[in-house]
């Protein structure tokens, strides 16, 4: 495959003006010492709803939206749009929970989740699950990113030719450098102002795309038509049809519990906490809630867009010959409808658009390592500087977690990454918001029902093939419960049990007059909405104090 | 147990809240709604119109919810800053 090279300088332009902005934007709102951690990892903690709701955005919408979804469309029709119900339910989820979440966290001066249940549990060993749980599940899912990189390489013929693995990745690997290097400068800075960018350049891509292609195509009886035929053929590989143009009811219960576990899931996720917690007040937060669905409009008509790439002629052919990578199916479009200069400036939104959210996710990764690992059972002593220059350092090791990801879970729809990563942390739930509103639950219950559930969850996900291809794992994430004979999203089933065990072993703690560790937060923190001038981190002590409540923890 | 004596308003506008965001979430979780092809709106089957048509539909009731959940707190939670010069009281 040759090279565009007008698409190709255009993205080489753009992906540039990125990189400056991103080493630049450590001048932004600049701060006294940029090696504290609140500056690093949480940008000062002072983001307004504008800047708010591009940074959540950038974190909710990645190369999941312009990448997975469409090709889990492309590949099986309806099924694929769980993800438009799971974006239209996670707002008001959001809603209920989220103020109190930011509350607590402002007036203690918590950076991460898992600093939360420390502190309202008085138990390190639940923190450290909860910290453990984010740095894995954030894996996979910037995972996801580097693969949506790695489908519009191709596409645009660069490196992905070539027999040599190195050769083939080295642009890949070099967006990933210079990703690293602006995260570990300028911090949450960099991808909360690289947003504006890629916004942007999304908003510009998808009103074109949606308004343009399907003209181009033939019209939308046409591409619905096409889609329709090409879903109900037999796939010979599993001896079934594609998929279906409408839900069959086979499928619903697949759909709208996967719907409803990523939803759950998607506040739990370290990086969206960490956006959340940059918020300067509490009503930015419910304010922005009611401008996020924005976001799901685009998603709704990018997943369209993977019914369109099937009526374009020669696309369902250009992937079938590229291993059937579904992924493929909308940069391949892009490039044969778009005029070159275009589709230079659609895959660039499309690489911004996945390397804004995983330099965020590395971020809060790394927060969590820094605070719940390193100074809470490795350096208690260390000063801000060393937890800022620990966290830079893990920023980077989790990115090559995720490129192991890359490498050996080999799935036919990258969705399933996010889907992995979205059984383990919605196993934090209960902890963190049962929490935020009761201390009733018994922190050892919640930590063996969290283990129980992420062992569990595991080795279902890893016993699953992907479609059509017996002995592959990871491959897919819904199973037949054997009570109720309907496909469930594993995550949601693990969530269950998790929430049964905790119950179950909280009512046999009391019974046993188990202790119950120490509270630090009051029933007032949790609606607090402390002036945006006063210096963050207060540590409001109540009862026992910070450091000896932890004796009895262990 | 959280909430510190709330008023009866308070505690109103958080029922309607909660209805509001419970409308909010079935109305696509419960999938037999909307797995249907009929009514189209031109070629779009009612299983893609409805989901997308819930979007700016959720996106309104969500300022619905904020709008009350501003107006009915009496404490200082959630809520513009209520004096900005010192020169009159808001509310």
């Amino acid at each position: 495959m040759s090279i565009n090279w007008v698409s190709f300088s255009i993205l080489l332009i753009l992906f540039a003006v990125v990189a400056f902005v991103g080493f630049a934007a450590t001048r932004w709102r600049r701060a006294e010492d940029m090696l504290h951690l609140n500056e690093w990892g949480l940008g000062g903690r002072g983001f307004g709803s504008f800047v708010t709701w591009f940074l959540l955005g950038g974190d909710v919408y990645t190369a999941y939206t312009f990448i997975a979804v469409p090709a889990l469309v492309f590949g099986t029709g309806a099924a694929g749009f769980f993800t438009l119900s799971y974006t239209i339910m996670v707002y008001p989820i959001a809603f209920i929970f989220l103020p109190r979440l930011w509350s607590i966290a402002r007036v203690h001066g918590y950076v991460t989740p898992a600093d939360f249940v420390r502190g309202r549990y008085g138990s390190r060993g639940l923190a450290l699950a909860v910290a453990f749980t984010g740095i894995l599940a954030v894996m996979p899912y910037i995972a996801l990113q580097l693969v949506g990189i790695q489908a519009v390489l191709t596409v645009m013929g660069v490196g992905g030719s070539s027999s040599n693995a190195f050769v083939k990745d080295l642009p890949l690997i070099i967006a990933f450098l210079v990703l690293a290097a602006y995260t570990m400068v300028s911090g949450l800075r960099a991808p909360a102002l690289i947003a504006f960018i890629k916004d942007t350049l999304i908003y510009v891509m998808i009103i074109v795309a949606i308004i343009y292609i399907p003209m181009r195509v033939g019209g939308w009886h046409h591409i619905f038509g096409v889609a329709d035929t090409h879903l109900k053929a037999t796939n010979p590989k599993t001896g079934k049809p594609n998929g279906s143009l409408i839900l069959e009811p086979a499928g619903e219960w697949a759909f709208a519990t996967t719907a409803l576990g990523s939803a759950l899931a998607l506040f739990m996720y370290p990086h969206n906490i960490t956006g959340t917690f940059a918020a300067r007040r509490r009503n930015v937060i419910r304010r922005n809630i009611a401008a996020l669905p924005a976001y799901s409009v685009v998603l709704g008509l990018i997943a369209l867009l993977g019914y369109v790439a099937l009526a374009t002629p020669g696309v369902p052919g250009q992937v079938k010959a590229h291993d059937a990578n579904a992924q493929l199916a909308l940069p391949f479009m892009f490039r044969d409808l778009f005029p070159s200069w275009f589709a230079g400036i659609a895959f660039s939104a499309i690489v911004i658009g996945a390397l804004v959210p995983a330099a965020i996710m590395s971020i809060a990764a790394a927060n969590l390592f820094c605070r719940n690992v390193w100074k809470e059972y490795i350096r208690p002593n260390a000063s801000d500087r060393e937890q800022t220059r620990v966290a830079q350092t893990t920023s980077l090791l989790v990115k090559l977690g995720a490129l192991c990801f890359v490498l050996f879970v080999n799935t036919t729809y990258a969705i399933q990454l996010q889907l992995l990563g979205g059984i383990w942390i919605v196993q934090t739930f209960p902890a963190i918001v049962a929490g935020l509103y009761t201390r009733w639950f018994n922190r050892w219950a919640l930590l063996i029902g969290w283990a129980v559930a992420m062992v569990w969850g595991t080795i279902e996900a890893y016993r699953l093939p992907s479609p059509g291809k017996p002995g592959t794992h990871f491959g897919a994430s819904a199973d037949t419960l054997p009570v109720i004979g309907h496909t469930v999203y594993i995550g949601l089933t693990g969530l269950v049990m998790n929430l049964i065990i905790a119950v179950l072993l909280t009512l046999l703690f009391r019974a046993l007059k188990a202790p119950e560790g120490t509270d630090e937060t009051q029933p007032a923190q949790f609606v607090a909405d402390p002036e945006p001038g006063a210096p963050p981190p207060i540590p409001v002590i109540a009862g026992v104090g910070h450091e000896t409540g932890l004796a009895d923890s262990g | 147990m959280a909430h510190s004596g709330p008023t009866p308003r308070r505690t109103g506008a958080w029922v309607l809240i909660t209805v509001l965001v419970l409308i909010s979430i079935l109305g696509t979780l419960i999938v037999p709604i909307y797995a249907r092809s009929s009514p189209y709106i031109g070629a779009f089957p009612f299983f893609y119109w409805y989901q997308l048509l819930w979007v700016p539909f959720v996106a309104i009731l969500m300022a619905i919810c904020y709008l009350i959940s501003t107006h009915g707190s009496r404490r200082g939670s959630g809520q513009v800053p209520p004096v900005r010069d010192g020169s009159g009281e808001v509310r």
